[in-house]
């Protein structure tokens, strides 16, 4: 009972999501909107947001540079290992902390494997501007898949022995099966999961290639599911193959076409990474770690989400060379004929 | 191509990084199933696929298992390299519940600090607990480090040789390891598989010992003594009973590293000239 007592939610608690998802509108009509629309309609300040993806992989670029252009207070971000989308909503926050603010981190890693750390990540736990809580890539894809399963905690073994345990809202008992040492995790329901998908149709069903991240539990668990899709396709050619189907119209809110949604990360079959433009827009945070100036990425945030109307403009700024190039980079990963 | 003879002759300009590369290779047994983190790791069982271990099979923690890996070395572990061609593809809670049924036979894991039990830390550096949420750094975090060290059989753990990262006290434990070293304190805390299994650093190849659990010095890198280590490491080393030379990298296994699997130098830097 002491335990319960202290326990604490931070998105909806597990009976509000349920009671979310019995008041949730499931018909199957026409989502589609733009992305200005989705943002401003189903994300709240103070909300949980589930960002999808993994790394730099299939990560709703789009959606966090709308958000950000929208202007959101004190929000928590919850990912399981991330790069440029909390990057993005970060970096706004170090520019314009009265525009848009991140109150608190849970996740299992911020940074950006070959293209190094996150010097935004180090600039607002260095300076305590955010609050957060460790866990690990199994921890937080756990805690979404008990969201997602209706229940309010899952076992794993994942943080047993090591200090997350100390850190984080974990709870170790006894097995009453076993007898032997097990980890409870709460679930994770965020308000709001924001995603980028291969193909959808205007339901929200979706498809994914390459990894699915934790996108699908994502949805099942948050109360609202924004994605958007390199691919507008029609129901009859999303459902040819049901099975292909990773996330049900049912849990989908809002979808938009985008493509290069995820850029300047990877989306697996449409185009590979530009570590180029992520090592470029560190290269201009990392001088403000070191107390120098923000105007370089005042500057940038100015280019390319504050001056610019939507997500397309970004990408148009792009070389027309650059962008093929990063397509062709895919296909040969993906080993395909055009 | 070289004469096999040259070939298998000792490379004369290899780097503390390939070095390391080629030691983890050859830690990675033939037909077994290794969860790959990202960087030398991957590196490492590229070239074991390459030389001894052909049947090795790599899961990456994204959801890919048993890529064949023809399209390059991938910069992510959830890299669309990684996808093509793989036996089975998922996502990350297929992953690590494969690790945690029992699947992984290896983990390779990394850290900033590492100490004497194979404990990691990759969380933070400073004051632990009361400045956590105030970090001196903040590093990037678990990732799926203290997964793979919770649930890998066995765990490879890969750490640059450094007095300031072989440490007697931890900032944070990320990873744990043997824990405090005493009988059974992984299987008490209701870890699975056996922890750390080799450390590869950049002076030599380490185990663990069977009773203290405490880090033994198996293999010194050419260049290198027992003295030497231990002037470079913060705590004290056990020393194993046959301890001997590692050899020298080949030629065709520094060629394999630069020239075939990472020839960008994406995570094997090359030496400056």
């Amino acid at each position: 009972m002491e335990n319960s007592e202290k326990m604490f939610w931070t998105g909806l608690s597990p009976d509000e999501a349920r009671e979310a998802l019995v008041n949730k509108d499931k018909s199957m009509r026409d989502k589609q909107m733009t992305l200005k629309e989705a943002v401003s309609r189903f994300i709240k300040d103070g909300d949980n947001i589930g960002i999808g993806g993994f790394v730099n992989i299939r990560q709703p670029i789009a959606i966090t540079h709308e958000m950000v252009r929208h202007g959101f207070k004190d929000l928590t971000l919850s990912f399981q290992s991330a790069g440029m989308a909390p990057d993005i909503l970060g970096g706004a926050m170090m520019v314009r902390p009265e525009h848009f603010s991140i109150k608190r981190i849970e996740l299992a890693y911020w940074a950006h494997e070959a293209y190094g750390l996150s010097p935004v990540w180090r600039y607002l736990a260095e300076r305590a501007l955010v609050e957060f809580e460790d866990w690990s890539n199994y921890n937080m894809s756990a805690r979404f898949k008990a969201g997602a399963m209706g229940l309010p905690f899952i076992p794993t073994r994942g943080p047993l022995g090591g200090d997350i345990v100390k850190t984080s809202r974990t709870k170790v008992m006894d097995c009453p099966f076993t007898g032997r040492r097990i980890a409870l995790l709460p679930a994770s329901n965020p308000n709001v999961a924001i995603l980028h998908v291969q193909a959808a149709d205007m339901y929200g069903n979706c498809i994914i290639r390459g990894t699915d991240a934790t996108c699908p539990e994502l949805a099942m668990a948050s109360a609202h599911t924004i994605v958007t899709c390199e691919q507008l396709v029609s129901h009859e050619l999303v459902v040819s193959q049901p099975k292909d189907v990773m996330i049900p119209f049912a849990a989908v809110d809002a979808v938009v076409k985008v493509p290069f949604g995820a850029y300047p990360g990877a989306c697996r079959r449409h185009y590979y990474f530009n570590g180029d433009h992520i090592r470029e827009f560190h290269s201009l945070v990392a001088p403000v770690c070191k107390g120098g100036s923000m105007d370089g990425l005042k500057a940038w945030y100015d280019k390319h989400i504050f001056g610019v109307k939507e997500f397309e403009d970004y990408i148009e700024m792009f070389q027309s060379r650059q962008l093929i190039a990063d397509q062709a980079a895919e296909s040969f990963n993906c080993e395909r004929l055009a | 191509m070289t004469d096999s003879k040259e070939a298998m002759s000792p490379s004369t300009d290899y780097t503390a990084q390939e070095i390391i590369v080629v030691a983890g290779a050859k830690v990675l047994e033939d037909d077994k199933i290794v969860f790959v983190g990202t960087g030398l790791p991957m590196v490492a069982s590229l070239l074991a696929k390459r030389t001894h271990a052909p049947g090795l099979i790599p899961v990456f923690e994204a959801g890919a298992v048993g890529p064949p890996l023809r399209h390059g070395l991938p910069t992510s572990v959830g890299d669309s390299k990684t996808f093509t061609g793989a036996s089975y593809v998922k996502g990350l809670n297929a992953a690590f519940e494969l690790t945690q049924r029992g699947f992984a036979d290896f983990g390779f894991i990394g850290g900033a600090e590492v100490d004497m039990f194979g404990n990691l830390n990759s969380t933070m550096i400073g004051d632990f607990p009361d400045g956590y949420q105030k970090p001196k750094v903040r590093l990037p975090g678990s990732g799926g480090a203290s997964d793979m060290a919770a649930s890998c059989e066995r765990t490879i753990l890969i750490v640059p040789h450094d007095k300031k990262k072989f440490n007697r006290k931890l900032n944070y434990i990320t990873s744990p390891g043997h824990l405090d070293g005493t009988p059974d304190a992984r299987y008490k805390a209701g870890m699975q598989g056996k922890g750390p299994y080799r450390l590869i650093s950049t002076k030599g190849i380490f185990d663990f010992d069977e009773k203290t659990r405490r880090m033994r010095i198996l293999y010194t890198f050419p260049g290198e003594t027992i003295e030497s280590i231990q002037a470079e490491t913060g705590f004290e080393l056990l020393v194993a009973p046959n301890v001997s030379e590692f050899a020298v990298p080949t030629v065709e296994e520094i060629r394999l590293i630069r020239e075939e699997i990472d020839p960008a130098g994406v995570f094997v830097k090359r030496a400056a000239k």
